[in-house]
Protein backbone atom coordinates (compact mmCIF):
# COMPACT_ATOMS: atom_id res chain seq x y z
CA UNK A 1 0.00 0.00 0.00
CA UNK A 2 1.14 3.34 -0.79
CA UNK A 3 2.17 5.76 2.33
CA UNK A 4 1.62 9.21 2.03
CA UNK A 5 4.45 10.76 1.14
CA UNK A 6 3.87 14.17 2.50
CA UNK A 7 7.79 15.54 2.60
CA UNK A 8 10.96 13.32 1.85
CA UNK A 9 11.83 13.31 6.08
CA UNK A 10 8.34 12.14 6.24
CA UNK A 11 9.26 9.52 3.88
CA UNK A 12 12.26 8.41 5.60
CA UNK A 13 10.85 8.17 8.99
CA UNK A 14 8.24 5.98 7.98
CA UNK A 15 10.85 3.82 5.97
CA UNK A 16 12.92 3.56 9.22
CA UNK A 17 9.95 2.78 10.94
CA UNK A 18 8.51 -0.09 8.80
CA UNK A 19 12.37 -1.43 8.39
CA UNK A 20 12.49 -1.42 12.47
CA UNK A 21 9.14 -3.38 12.48
CA UNK A 22 10.24 -5.83 9.73
CA UNK A 23 13.95 -6.79 11.76
CA UNK A 24 12.46 -6.85 14.77
CA UNK A 25 9.56 -9.79 13.41
CA UNK A 26 12.13 -11.27 11.62
CA UNK A 27 13.99 -11.99 14.86
CA UNK A 28 11.19 -12.44 16.65
CA UNK A 29 9.90 -15.18 14.41
CA UNK A 30 13.35 -16.38 13.71
CA UNK A 31 14.43 -16.72 17.54
CA UNK A 32 13.07 -20.52 18.43
CA UNK A 33 14.58 -22.03 15.76
CA UNK A 34 17.93 -20.07 15.88
CA UNK A 35 17.73 -20.51 19.74
CA UNK A 36 17.37 -24.61 19.12
CA UNK A 37 20.30 -24.69 16.86
CA UNK A 38 22.36 -23.02 19.57
CA UNK A 39 21.49 -25.05 21.94
CA UNK A 40 22.08 -28.35 19.87
CA UNK A 41 25.57 -26.97 18.96
CA UNK A 42 26.93 -25.98 22.13
CA UNK A 43 28.34 -27.50 25.03
CA UNK A 44 25.97 -27.92 27.90
CA UNK A 45 28.02 -25.84 30.21
CA UNK A 46 28.01 -22.89 28.30
CA UNK A 47 23.97 -23.64 27.50
CA UNK A 48 23.22 -23.39 31.56
CA UNK A 49 25.21 -20.54 32.18
CA UNK A 50 23.65 -17.16 33.48
CA UNK A 51 22.96 -14.90 31.56
CA UNK A 52 22.69 -16.83 28.43
CA UNK A 53 24.74 -16.51 25.89
CA UNK A 54 23.37 -15.48 22.33
CA UNK A 55 25.99 -16.83 20.04
CA UNK A 56 27.73 -20.06 20.03
CA UNK A 57 30.72 -20.99 22.16
CA UNK A 58 32.49 -23.61 22.30
CA UNK A 59 30.68 -25.64 19.70
CA UNK A 60 30.21 -29.71 19.36
CA UNK A 61 28.62 -32.32 18.08
CA UNK A 62 28.15 -34.20 21.22
CA UNK A 63 24.36 -33.86 21.07
CA UNK A 64 23.84 -35.59 17.77
CA UNK A 65 26.60 -38.55 19.13
CA UNK A 66 24.37 -38.95 21.93
CA UNK A 67 20.96 -38.79 20.20
CA UNK A 68 22.04 -41.45 17.96
CA UNK A 69 23.66 -43.98 20.50
CA UNK A 70 20.97 -43.62 23.36
CA UNK A 71 18.18 -44.36 20.88
CA UNK A 72 17.29 -45.68 17.46
CA UNK A 73 17.30 -42.82 16.02
CA UNK A 74 18.34 -43.87 12.68
CA UNK A 75 15.92 -45.81 12.42
CA UNK A 76 12.81 -43.41 13.71
CA UNK A 77 14.31 -41.31 10.54
CA UNK A 78 13.79 -43.68 8.05
CA UNK A 79 10.33 -44.48 9.29
CA UNK A 80 8.78 -40.96 9.33
CA UNK A 81 10.78 -40.96 5.70
CA UNK A 82 8.92 -44.12 4.39
CA UNK A 83 5.87 -43.08 6.30
CA UNK A 84 6.10 -39.77 4.77
CA UNK A 85 6.91 -40.77 0.92
CA UNK A 86 4.32 -43.48 0.63
CA UNK A 87 1.77 -40.78 2.17
CA UNK A 88 2.81 -38.07 -0.18
CA UNK A 89 2.68 -40.64 -3.13
CA UNK A 90 -0.67 -42.14 -2.43
CA UNK A 91 -2.48 -38.45 -1.46
CA UNK A 92 -0.80 -36.62 -5.12
CA UNK A 93 -2.29 -39.94 -7.03
CA UNK A 94 -5.80 -39.58 -5.29
CA UNK A 95 -5.68 -35.94 -5.03
CA UNK A 96 -5.28 -35.40 -8.91
CA UNK A 97 -7.58 -37.75 -9.58
CA UNK A 98 -9.80 -36.10 -7.64
CA UNK A 99 -9.24 -32.36 -8.56
CA UNK A 100 -9.74 -33.61 -11.74
CA UNK A 101 -13.10 -35.72 -11.38
CA UNK A 102 -14.54 -32.27 -9.60
CA UNK A 103 -12.99 -29.75 -12.08
CA UNK A 104 -13.83 -31.60 -15.40
CA UNK A 105 -16.88 -33.56 -15.38
CA UNK A 106 -20.37 -33.81 -14.09
CA UNK A 107 -21.75 -36.39 -12.05
CA UNK A 108 -23.87 -37.07 -9.41
CA UNK A 109 -22.65 -36.42 -5.64
CA UNK A 110 -20.54 -34.22 -6.23
CA UNK A 111 -21.91 -31.10 -4.28
CA UNK A 112 -22.15 -33.91 -1.47
CA UNK A 113 -18.67 -35.22 -2.11
CA UNK A 114 -17.25 -31.59 -2.29
CA UNK A 115 -18.77 -31.20 0.86
CA UNK A 116 -17.47 -34.07 2.71
CA UNK A 117 -14.27 -33.37 1.62
CA UNK A 118 -14.37 -29.83 3.10
CA UNK A 119 -15.56 -30.90 6.23
CA UNK A 120 -12.68 -33.14 6.55
CA UNK A 121 -10.32 -30.94 5.70
CA UNK A 122 -12.06 -29.17 8.95
CA UNK A 123 -13.16 -31.53 11.23
CA UNK A 124 -10.74 -32.19 14.07
CA UNK A 125 -9.04 -35.97 13.74
CA UNK A 126 -8.91 -36.53 17.11
CA UNK A 127 -12.55 -36.52 17.37
CA UNK A 128 -12.85 -39.94 15.42
CA UNK A 129 -10.02 -41.33 17.18
CA UNK A 130 -11.54 -43.98 18.99
CA UNK A 131 -13.30 -45.86 16.22
CA UNK A 132 -10.27 -45.59 13.94
CA UNK A 133 -8.12 -47.07 16.69
CA UNK A 134 -11.17 -49.79 16.84
CA UNK A 135 -10.71 -50.21 13.41
CA UNK A 136 -6.94 -50.55 13.25
CA UNK A 137 -6.90 -53.10 16.18
CA UNK A 138 -9.56 -55.37 14.93
CA UNK A 139 -7.56 -56.01 12.02
CA UNK A 140 -4.27 -56.05 13.40
CA UNK A 141 -3.07 -52.73 11.69
CA UNK A 142 -1.24 -51.23 14.75
CA UNK A 143 2.13 -50.74 14.31
CA UNK A 144 1.93 -51.51 10.67
CA UNK A 145 3.57 -48.26 9.10
CA UNK A 146 1.59 -48.81 5.55
CA UNK A 147 -1.17 -48.61 7.35
CA UNK A 148 -0.37 -45.16 9.18
CA UNK A 149 0.23 -44.18 5.74
CA UNK A 150 -2.80 -44.44 4.08
CA UNK A 151 -4.33 -42.85 7.57
CA UNK A 152 -2.15 -39.91 6.96
CA UNK A 153 -3.23 -39.62 3.55
CA UNK A 154 -6.99 -39.63 4.32
CA UNK A 155 -7.06 -36.46 6.11
CA UNK A 156 -4.97 -34.62 3.43
CA UNK A 157 -6.53 -35.07 0.32
CA UNK A 158 -9.26 -33.00 1.06
CA UNK A 159 -6.53 -30.57 1.37
CA UNK A 160 -4.67 -31.20 -2.03
CA UNK A 161 -8.00 -31.22 -3.89
CA UNK A 162 -8.23 -28.23 -2.59
CA UNK A 163 -5.39 -26.86 -3.66
CA UNK A 164 -5.48 -28.69 -7.14
CA UNK A 165 -8.87 -27.68 -7.87
CA UNK A 166 -8.55 -23.82 -9.10
CA UNK A 167 -5.13 -24.88 -10.79
CA UNK A 168 -7.81 -27.36 -12.93
CA UNK A 169 -10.07 -25.08 -13.71
CA UNK A 170 -7.70 -22.25 -14.61
CA UNK A 171 -6.72 -24.50 -17.89
CA UNK A 172 -8.37 -22.24 -20.97
CA UNK A 173 -11.28 -24.62 -22.00
CA UNK A 174 -10.24 -24.50 -25.68
CA UNK A 175 -6.66 -26.30 -24.57
CA UNK A 176 -8.88 -29.09 -23.81
CA UNK A 177 -11.34 -28.69 -26.90
CA UNK A 178 -8.43 -28.97 -29.38
CA UNK A 179 -7.47 -32.32 -27.19
CA UNK A 180 -10.56 -33.62 -27.45
CA UNK A 181 -11.30 -32.93 -31.40
CA UNK A 182 -7.37 -34.16 -31.85
CA UNK A 183 -9.05 -38.04 -29.88
CA UNK A 184 -7.35 -37.63 -26.67
CA UNK A 185 -9.52 -39.37 -24.05
CA UNK A 186 -10.16 -37.89 -20.92
CA UNK A 187 -7.58 -39.85 -18.92
CA UNK A 188 -4.59 -38.66 -21.80
CA UNK A 189 -5.77 -35.12 -21.46
CA UNK A 190 -5.01 -35.93 -17.59
CA UNK A 191 -1.69 -36.99 -18.22
CA UNK A 192 -0.38 -34.91 -21.20
CA UNK A 193 -2.07 -31.51 -20.73
CA UNK A 194 -3.44 -30.94 -17.06
CA UNK A 195 -0.60 -32.74 -15.38
CA UNK A 196 2.51 -30.58 -17.17
CA UNK A 197 0.87 -27.51 -16.92
CA UNK A 198 -0.46 -27.18 -13.19
CA UNK A 199 3.00 -29.35 -11.67
CA UNK A 200 3.57 -26.55 -9.79
CA UNK A 201 0.46 -27.09 -7.83
CA UNK A 202 1.24 -30.57 -7.68
CA UNK A 203 4.53 -29.85 -6.33
CA UNK A 204 2.91 -27.50 -3.72
CA UNK A 205 0.17 -30.84 -3.15
CA UNK A 206 3.39 -32.73 -2.58
CA UNK A 207 5.10 -31.17 -0.34
CA UNK A 208 1.85 -30.28 1.88
CA UNK A 209 1.33 -33.97 2.52
CA UNK A 210 4.68 -34.83 3.22
CA UNK A 211 4.79 -31.90 5.78
CA UNK A 212 1.73 -33.43 7.29
CA UNK A 213 2.71 -37.06 7.37
CA UNK A 214 6.37 -36.28 8.61
CA UNK A 215 4.56 -33.89 11.32
CA UNK A 216 2.18 -36.29 12.63
CA UNK A 217 1.91 -37.15 16.20
CA UNK A 218 -1.63 -37.64 17.09
CA UNK A 219 -1.71 -41.27 14.38
CA UNK A 220 1.64 -42.01 15.05
CA UNK A 221 1.30 -42.27 19.40
CA UNK A 222 -1.86 -43.96 18.91
CA UNK A 223 -1.56 -46.71 16.43
CA UNK A 224 2.68 -47.01 17.04
CA UNK A 225 3.10 -48.82 20.09
CA UNK A 226 6.43 -50.84 18.98
CA UNK A 227 9.98 -48.54 19.82
CA UNK A 228 11.65 -49.61 16.36
CA UNK A 229 8.77 -48.64 14.24
CA UNK A 230 8.08 -45.24 16.81
CA UNK A 231 8.14 -42.47 13.25
CA UNK A 232 10.56 -39.41 14.54
CA UNK A 233 7.83 -37.47 15.67
CA UNK A 234 6.81 -39.99 18.31
CA UNK A 235 10.46 -41.51 19.22
CA UNK A 236 11.40 -37.74 19.79
CA UNK A 237 8.43 -37.16 22.02
CA UNK A 238 9.15 -40.05 24.00
CA UNK A 239 12.64 -38.63 25.05
CA UNK A 240 10.59 -35.31 25.99
CA UNK A 241 9.38 -37.47 28.52
CA UNK A 242 12.50 -39.45 30.22
CA UNK A 243 13.52 -36.26 32.19
CA UNK A 244 17.33 -37.51 32.29
CA UNK A 245 17.91 -36.35 28.30
CA UNK A 246 20.20 -33.85 28.12
CA UNK A 247 18.94 -31.27 26.99
CA UNK A 248 21.74 -30.62 24.22
CA UNK A 249 20.61 -34.18 23.11
CA UNK A 250 16.67 -33.32 23.05
CA UNK A 251 17.19 -30.06 20.76
CA UNK A 252 19.62 -32.23 18.45
CA UNK A 253 16.63 -34.30 17.83
CA UNK A 254 14.90 -31.34 16.77
CA UNK A 255 17.41 -30.17 14.75
CA UNK A 256 17.79 -33.32 13.34
CA UNK A 257 13.85 -34.05 12.84
CA UNK A 258 12.52 -30.24 12.30
CA UNK A 259 15.57 -29.85 9.49
CA UNK A 260 14.48 -32.15 6.64
CA UNK A 261 11.15 -30.22 5.81
CA UNK A 262 12.72 -26.95 6.26
CA UNK A 263 15.16 -27.62 3.47
CA UNK A 264 12.79 -29.23 1.22
CA UNK A 265 10.65 -26.13 1.61
CA UNK A 266 13.61 -24.04 0.52
CA UNK A 267 13.90 -26.02 -2.75
CA UNK A 268 10.21 -25.79 -3.31
CA UNK A 269 8.98 -22.37 -1.41
CA UNK A 270 8.44 -20.70 -5.12
CA UNK A 271 5.82 -23.51 -5.84
CA UNK A 272 4.59 -23.67 -2.58
CA UNK A 273 3.22 -20.06 -2.21
CA UNK A 274 1.95 -19.72 -5.51
CA UNK A 275 0.01 -22.90 -5.21
CA UNK A 276 -1.42 -22.84 -1.50
CA UNK A 277 -2.33 -19.19 -1.78
CA UNK A 278 -4.13 -19.90 -5.16
CA UNK A 279 -5.87 -22.57 -3.63
CA UNK A 280 -6.42 -20.09 -0.46
CA UNK A 281 -7.77 -17.24 -2.46
CA UNK A 282 -9.75 -18.63 -4.80
CA UNK A 283 -11.16 -21.33 -2.05
CA UNK B 1 -20.06 -26.59 -11.90
CA UNK B 2 -17.07 -25.65 -13.97
CA UNK B 3 -17.74 -23.15 -17.18
CA UNK B 4 -15.35 -25.36 -18.66
CA UNK B 5 -16.90 -28.30 -17.86
CA UNK B 6 -20.47 -26.97 -18.86
CA UNK B 7 -19.16 -25.79 -22.09
CA UNK B 8 -17.31 -28.76 -22.97
CA UNK B 9 -20.34 -31.15 -21.81
CA UNK B 10 -22.76 -28.60 -23.96
CA UNK B 11 -19.85 -29.29 -26.93
CA UNK B 12 -19.89 -32.99 -26.19
CA UNK B 13 -23.75 -33.93 -25.86
CA UNK B 14 -26.16 -30.91 -27.17
CA UNK B 15 -28.98 -32.53 -27.05
CA UNK B 16 -29.25 -33.45 -23.29
CA UNK B 17 -28.90 -29.76 -22.54
CA UNK B 18 -30.76 -29.08 -18.95
CA UNK B 19 -31.76 -32.93 -18.74
CA UNK B 20 -29.08 -33.38 -15.51
CA UNK B 21 -30.06 -37.07 -14.62
CA UNK B 22 -29.45 -37.94 -18.08
CA UNK B 23 -26.48 -35.81 -18.85
CA UNK B 24 -24.77 -36.58 -15.56
CA UNK B 25 -24.88 -40.32 -16.91
CA UNK B 26 -23.19 -39.72 -20.31
CA UNK B 27 -20.54 -42.07 -21.37
CA UNK B 28 -17.57 -39.12 -20.58
CA UNK B 29 -18.82 -38.11 -16.98
CA UNK B 30 -19.28 -42.19 -16.05
CA UNK B 31 -15.10 -41.85 -16.05
CA UNK B 32 -15.46 -39.73 -12.78
CA UNK B 33 -16.66 -41.90 -10.80
CA UNK B 34 -13.94 -44.17 -11.44
CA UNK B 35 -11.39 -41.62 -10.56
CA UNK B 36 -12.99 -40.56 -7.71
CA UNK B 37 -13.61 -44.00 -6.15
CA UNK B 38 -10.21 -44.02 -4.37
CA UNK B 39 -10.51 -41.06 -2.73
CA UNK B 40 -14.46 -42.30 -1.22
CA UNK B 41 -13.01 -45.19 -0.50
CA UNK B 42 -10.30 -43.93 1.76
CA UNK B 43 -12.83 -40.98 3.19
CA UNK B 44 -14.88 -43.79 3.95
CA UNK B 45 -12.81 -45.93 6.04
CA UNK B 46 -11.02 -43.24 7.61
CA UNK B 47 -13.76 -40.39 8.13
CA UNK B 48 -17.59 -41.32 7.27
CA UNK B 49 -17.65 -44.62 8.70
CA UNK B 50 -15.60 -43.62 12.00
CA UNK B 51 -17.86 -40.51 12.19
CA UNK B 52 -20.86 -42.40 12.48
CA UNK B 53 -19.28 -44.98 14.86
CA UNK B 54 -18.33 -42.05 17.23
CA UNK B 55 -22.06 -41.06 16.98
CA UNK B 56 -23.37 -44.76 17.91
CA UNK B 57 -20.31 -45.11 20.43
CA UNK B 58 -21.42 -41.42 21.70
CA UNK B 59 -25.43 -43.25 22.49
CA UNK B 60 -23.67 -46.68 24.39
CA UNK B 61 -21.73 -46.93 27.42
CA UNK B 62 -18.75 -48.36 25.78
CA UNK B 63 -15.30 -48.44 27.71
CA UNK B 64 -11.89 -48.57 25.33
CA UNK B 65 -10.46 -52.30 24.64
CA UNK B 66 -9.38 -53.80 28.26
CA UNK B 67 -12.99 -53.57 29.72
CA UNK B 68 -14.47 -56.27 27.59
CA UNK B 69 -16.35 -58.09 30.30
CA UNK B 70 -18.86 -55.51 30.69
CA UNK B 71 -21.70 -55.52 28.18
CA UNK B 72 -21.80 -52.54 26.01
CA UNK B 73 -25.23 -50.93 26.09
CA UNK B 74 -27.40 -48.45 23.96
CA UNK B 75 -28.24 -45.57 27.02
CA UNK B 76 -29.54 -43.04 24.79
CA UNK B 77 -28.99 -39.85 25.00
CA UNK B 78 -27.27 -40.26 29.29
CA UNK B 79 -23.84 -39.32 27.78
CA UNK B 80 -25.13 -35.99 26.60
CA UNK B 81 -26.72 -35.15 29.74
CA UNK B 82 -23.58 -35.66 30.99
CA UNK B 83 -21.32 -33.63 29.77
CA UNK B 84 -23.95 -30.37 29.89
CA UNK B 85 -22.87 -31.21 33.86
CA UNK B 86 -19.36 -32.23 33.90
CA UNK B 87 -16.94 -29.74 34.84
CA UNK B 88 -14.30 -31.04 32.84
CA UNK B 89 -15.98 -30.37 29.59
CA UNK B 90 -17.37 -27.34 29.87
CA UNK B 91 -14.14 -25.97 31.17
CA UNK B 92 -12.28 -27.47 27.71
CA UNK B 93 -15.30 -26.05 25.99
CA UNK B 94 -15.09 -22.84 27.22
CA UNK B 95 -10.96 -22.96 26.93
CA UNK B 96 -11.34 -23.70 23.77
CA UNK B 97 -13.08 -20.97 22.47
CA UNK B 98 -11.08 -18.59 24.02
CA UNK B 99 -8.56 -20.12 22.88
CA UNK B 100 -10.05 -20.25 19.35
CA UNK B 101 -11.30 -16.56 19.63
CA UNK B 102 -7.60 -15.29 20.39
CA UNK B 103 -5.97 -17.27 17.60
CA UNK B 104 -8.26 -15.28 15.49
CA UNK B 105 -7.03 -11.59 17.36
CA UNK B 106 -3.99 -12.59 17.25
CA UNK B 107 -2.66 -14.26 14.61
CA UNK B 108 -5.08 -13.10 11.80
CA UNK B 109 -4.52 -9.37 12.97
CA UNK B 110 -0.83 -10.18 13.29
CA UNK B 111 -0.66 -12.08 9.60
CA UNK B 112 -2.72 -8.59 8.44
CA UNK B 113 -0.72 -6.20 9.62
CA UNK B 114 3.13 -7.81 8.82
CA UNK B 115 1.45 -8.16 5.17
CA UNK B 116 0.74 -4.74 5.32
CA UNK B 117 3.97 -3.83 6.57
CA UNK B 118 5.99 -6.18 4.17
CA UNK B 119 4.06 -5.39 1.16
CA UNK B 120 5.96 -2.58 -0.48
CA UNK B 121 9.19 -3.46 -1.72
CA UNK B 122 12.41 -3.46 0.26
CA UNK B 123 15.53 -5.08 0.17
CA UNK B 124 15.66 -7.82 1.96
CA UNK B 125 11.75 -9.32 1.20
CA UNK B 126 12.67 -12.68 0.08
CA UNK B 127 14.78 -13.50 3.00
CA UNK B 128 11.93 -12.19 5.03
CA UNK B 129 9.75 -14.25 3.44
CA UNK B 130 12.15 -17.31 3.98
CA UNK B 131 11.73 -16.52 7.90
CA UNK B 132 7.94 -15.81 7.69
CA UNK B 133 7.15 -19.24 5.95
CA UNK B 134 9.56 -21.37 8.47
CA UNK B 135 7.81 -21.90 11.65
CA UNK B 136 4.95 -23.24 8.79
CA UNK B 137 7.23 -26.11 7.95
CA UNK B 138 8.13 -26.72 11.52
CA UNK B 139 7.05 -29.55 12.25
CA UNK B 140 4.77 -29.16 15.55
CA UNK B 141 7.00 -31.56 17.71
CA UNK B 142 9.90 -30.06 17.66
CA UNK B 143 8.60 -26.78 17.99
CA UNK B 144 7.31 -28.17 21.21
CA UNK B 145 10.42 -28.95 21.98
CA UNK B 146 12.07 -25.80 21.27
CA UNK B 147 9.58 -24.35 23.45
CA UNK B 148 9.61 -26.51 26.29
CA UNK B 149 13.42 -25.60 26.46
CA UNK B 150 12.64 -21.96 26.04
CA UNK B 151 10.00 -21.98 28.78
CA UNK B 152 11.83 -24.23 31.19
CA UNK B 153 11.00 -22.72 34.90
CA UNK B 154 14.69 -23.35 35.63
CA UNK B 155 17.09 -23.05 33.19
CA UNK B 156 15.10 -21.50 29.65
CA UNK B 157 16.21 -18.33 28.20
CA UNK B 158 12.89 -16.95 28.89
CA UNK B 159 13.99 -16.46 32.30
CA UNK B 160 16.41 -14.20 31.10
CA UNK B 161 13.84 -12.00 29.74
CA UNK B 162 11.24 -12.43 32.53
CA UNK B 163 13.27 -9.46 34.52
CA UNK B 164 11.65 -6.88 32.27
CA UNK B 165 8.18 -7.95 32.53
CA UNK B 166 6.03 -5.98 34.51
CA UNK B 167 4.29 -9.35 36.19
CA UNK B 168 5.10 -12.07 37.90
CA UNK B 169 6.62 -15.48 36.29
CA UNK B 170 7.56 -17.17 39.37
CA UNK B 171 5.53 -20.36 38.45
CA UNK B 172 7.17 -21.11 35.33
CA UNK B 173 5.60 -20.43 31.93
CA UNK B 174 4.24 -23.63 31.29
CA UNK B 175 3.15 -24.76 34.69
CA UNK B 176 1.45 -21.95 36.14
CA UNK B 177 -1.72 -20.05 35.26
CA UNK B 178 -2.96 -17.89 33.34
CA UNK B 179 0.94 -18.21 32.06
CA UNK B 180 0.35 -21.64 30.69
CA UNK B 181 -2.80 -20.36 28.28
CA UNK B 182 -0.55 -17.55 27.30
CA UNK B 183 2.60 -19.63 26.09
CA UNK B 184 -0.08 -21.67 24.43
CA UNK B 185 -1.59 -18.62 22.72
CA UNK B 186 1.83 -17.22 21.83
CA UNK B 187 3.44 -20.57 20.56
CA UNK B 188 0.19 -21.14 18.21
CA UNK B 189 0.71 -17.38 16.90
CA UNK B 190 4.43 -18.19 16.39
CA UNK B 191 3.01 -20.93 14.33
CA UNK B 192 0.30 -19.76 11.99
CA UNK B 193 0.36 -15.87 11.76
CA UNK B 194 4.22 -15.86 9.64
CA UNK B 195 1.86 -18.04 7.36
CA UNK B 196 -1.50 -16.31 7.46
CA UNK B 197 0.63 -13.04 6.55
CA UNK B 198 2.03 -14.91 3.15
CA UNK B 199 -1.19 -15.68 2.47
CA UNK B 200 -2.34 -11.87 3.00
CA UNK B 201 0.20 -11.15 1.42
CA UNK B 202 -0.76 -12.67 -2.02
CA UNK B 203 -4.51 -11.10 -1.75
CA UNK B 204 -3.23 -7.78 -1.48
CA UNK B 205 -1.28 -8.46 -5.01
CA UNK B 206 -5.23 -8.20 -5.89
CA UNK B 207 -6.25 -4.93 -4.59
CA UNK B 208 -6.56 -2.43 -7.25
CA UNK B 209 -3.20 0.20 -7.06
CA UNK B 210 -5.31 2.79 -9.39
CA UNK B 211 -8.15 3.28 -6.81
CA UNK B 212 -5.81 3.46 -3.74
CA UNK B 213 -3.76 6.07 -5.93
CA UNK B 214 -7.22 7.80 -6.75
CA UNK B 215 -7.98 7.55 -3.09
CA UNK B 216 -4.95 9.10 -1.87
CA UNK B 217 -5.41 11.96 -4.68
CA UNK B 218 -8.68 12.69 -2.89
CA UNK B 219 -7.15 13.23 0.51
CA UNK B 220 -8.23 9.90 2.25
CA UNK B 221 -6.95 9.11 5.38
CA UNK B 222 -4.76 5.58 5.65
CA UNK B 223 -7.46 3.99 7.51
CA UNK B 224 -10.62 5.47 5.09
CA UNK B 225 -8.48 3.79 2.13
CA UNK B 226 -7.83 0.76 4.19
CA UNK B 227 -11.40 0.38 4.90
CA UNK B 228 -13.08 0.93 1.16
CA UNK B 229 -10.72 0.26 -1.02
CA UNK B 230 -8.26 -2.46 0.57
CA UNK B 231 -9.70 -4.51 2.98
CA UNK B 232 -12.99 -5.13 0.38
CA UNK B 233 -10.57 -7.01 -2.21
CA UNK B 234 -9.08 -8.96 0.58
CA UNK B 235 -11.86 -10.27 2.38
CA UNK B 236 -12.63 -13.51 1.11
CA UNK B 237 -8.79 -14.21 2.11
CA UNK B 238 -9.95 -12.47 5.70
CA UNK B 239 -12.70 -14.89 5.97
CA UNK B 240 -11.17 -18.13 4.89
CA UNK B 241 -8.43 -17.03 7.47
CA UNK B 242 -10.58 -16.44 10.56
CA UNK B 243 -12.27 -19.78 9.44
CA UNK B 244 -8.55 -21.57 9.59
CA UNK B 245 -7.39 -20.21 12.79
CA UNK B 246 -11.20 -20.75 14.31
CA UNK B 247 -10.28 -24.54 13.37
CA UNK B 248 -6.93 -24.22 14.06
CA UNK B 249 -8.17 -24.27 18.42
CA UNK B 250 -10.11 -27.05 17.51
CA UNK B 251 -7.28 -29.39 15.99
CA UNK B 252 -4.02 -28.38 17.67
CA UNK B 253 -2.96 -31.16 19.56
CA UNK B 254 0.53 -32.05 19.70
CA UNK B 255 1.94 -28.82 20.36
CA UNK B 256 -0.37 -28.69 23.89
CA UNK B 257 0.21 -32.26 24.58
CA UNK B 258 4.01 -32.24 24.80
CA UNK B 259 4.15 -28.83 26.42
CA UNK B 260 1.38 -28.34 29.32
CA UNK B 261 -0.15 -31.47 29.04
CA UNK B 262 -3.41 -29.98 28.93
CA UNK B 263 -2.28 -28.61 32.26
CA UNK B 264 -2.20 -26.66 35.07
CA UNK B 265 -5.79 -26.95 36.09
CA UNK B 266 -6.89 -28.07 32.68
CA UNK B 267 -6.19 -24.54 32.10
CA UNK B 268 -4.72 -25.21 28.56
CA UNK B 269 -6.98 -28.47 28.32
CA UNK B 270 -9.00 -27.76 24.79
CA UNK B 271 -11.56 -30.22 23.69
CA UNK B 272 -8.95 -32.30 21.61
CA UNK B 273 -6.32 -32.72 24.53
CA UNK B 274 -10.13 -33.68 26.42
CA UNK B 275 -11.23 -36.27 24.31
CA UNK B 276 -7.39 -37.73 23.81
CA UNK B 277 -7.28 -37.98 27.83
CA UNK B 278 -10.50 -39.43 28.88
CA UNK B 279 -10.25 -41.91 25.53
CA UNK B 280 -6.66 -43.17 26.35
CA UNK B 281 -5.88 -42.14 29.87
CA UNK B 282 -9.67 -43.24 31.46
CA UNK B 283 -10.77 -45.50 28.63
CA UNK B 284 -14.19 -44.15 28.51
CA UNK B 285 -14.68 -43.97 24.42
CA UNK B 286 -18.64 -43.14 25.49
CA UNK B 287 -17.40 -40.09 27.10
CA UNK B 288 -14.81 -39.25 24.25
CA UNK B 289 -17.12 -39.70 21.63
CA UNK B 290 -19.72 -37.66 23.00
CA UNK B 291 -17.05 -35.07 23.60
CA UNK B 292 -15.95 -35.52 20.11
CA UNK B 293 -19.38 -35.41 18.32
CA UNK B 294 -19.54 -31.71 20.29
CA UNK B 295 -16.76 -31.06 18.84
CA UNK B 296 -17.86 -32.10 15.14
CA UNK B 297 -21.47 -30.24 15.33
CA UNK B 298 -19.04 -26.88 16.37
CA UNK B 299 -16.58 -27.03 13.36
CA UNK B 300 -19.31 -28.41 11.02
CA UNK B 301 -21.68 -25.46 12.12
CA UNK B 302 -18.55 -22.94 11.23
CA UNK B 303 -17.67 -25.01 7.78
CA UNK B 304 -21.53 -24.38 6.83
CA UNK B 305 -21.45 -20.86 7.31
CA UNK B 306 -18.07 -20.59 5.22
CA UNK B 307 -19.67 -22.44 2.75
CA UNK B 308 -22.81 -20.01 3.42
CA UNK B 309 -20.14 -16.85 2.58
CA UNK B 310 -18.42 -18.64 -0.19
CA UNK B 311 -21.75 -19.49 -2.22
CA UNK B 312 -22.80 -16.08 -1.93
CA UNK B 313 -19.83 -14.40 -2.97
CA UNK B 314 -19.27 -16.91 -5.84
CA UNK B 315 -23.02 -15.70 -6.80
CA UNK B 316 -21.91 -12.23 -6.53
CA UNK B 317 -18.94 -12.76 -8.73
Amino acid sequence: MAIVRGSSKRYLAYDFLRYLVIIVMSVLVAFPIYWMILTALQDPNVTLQYPPSFYPKSPNLLGFHQLFTDNPMGRWLLNSAFVASVATAVTTTFGILGAYALSNFRWRGKILFSFILLFTQMMPEVLVIIPIYEIFAKFHLTNDLIALAFLHSAFVVPVCIWILKPAFRGIPKEVNEAAQIDGCSQMKILQKIVIPICSPAIIAVGVVAFFASWGDFLWGVTMISDRNLFPASVGLASTISQLNTPVQELLSGAFVYGLPPVILYIFVQRYVISGLTAGAIKG
Amino acid sequence: MTRPAKLLKALVTPRNRGVTSVSSFSKKNRIAYLIILPTVILSSIFVVVPIVQTLWISFTNQVLAGGQNRKTAFIGLKNYKGLAHDPHFLNSFRVTLIYAVLNIICSVGAGLVTALIVNKKFKGRGIVRGILTMPWAFPDVASAIIFVWILNAAFGVIGYFNQWLPFNTQGGWLTSSPLAFISVVGMSMWKTFPFYSIVFLSALQGVPEDLVEAATVDGASWFQRFKTVVFPAIRPTFILLCVLAFIFAFRQFSMIYLTTGGGPDETTQTLTISVFLTAFKFFDSAVASATGVFGLIVTAGVALIFLYFQAKQDKEQ
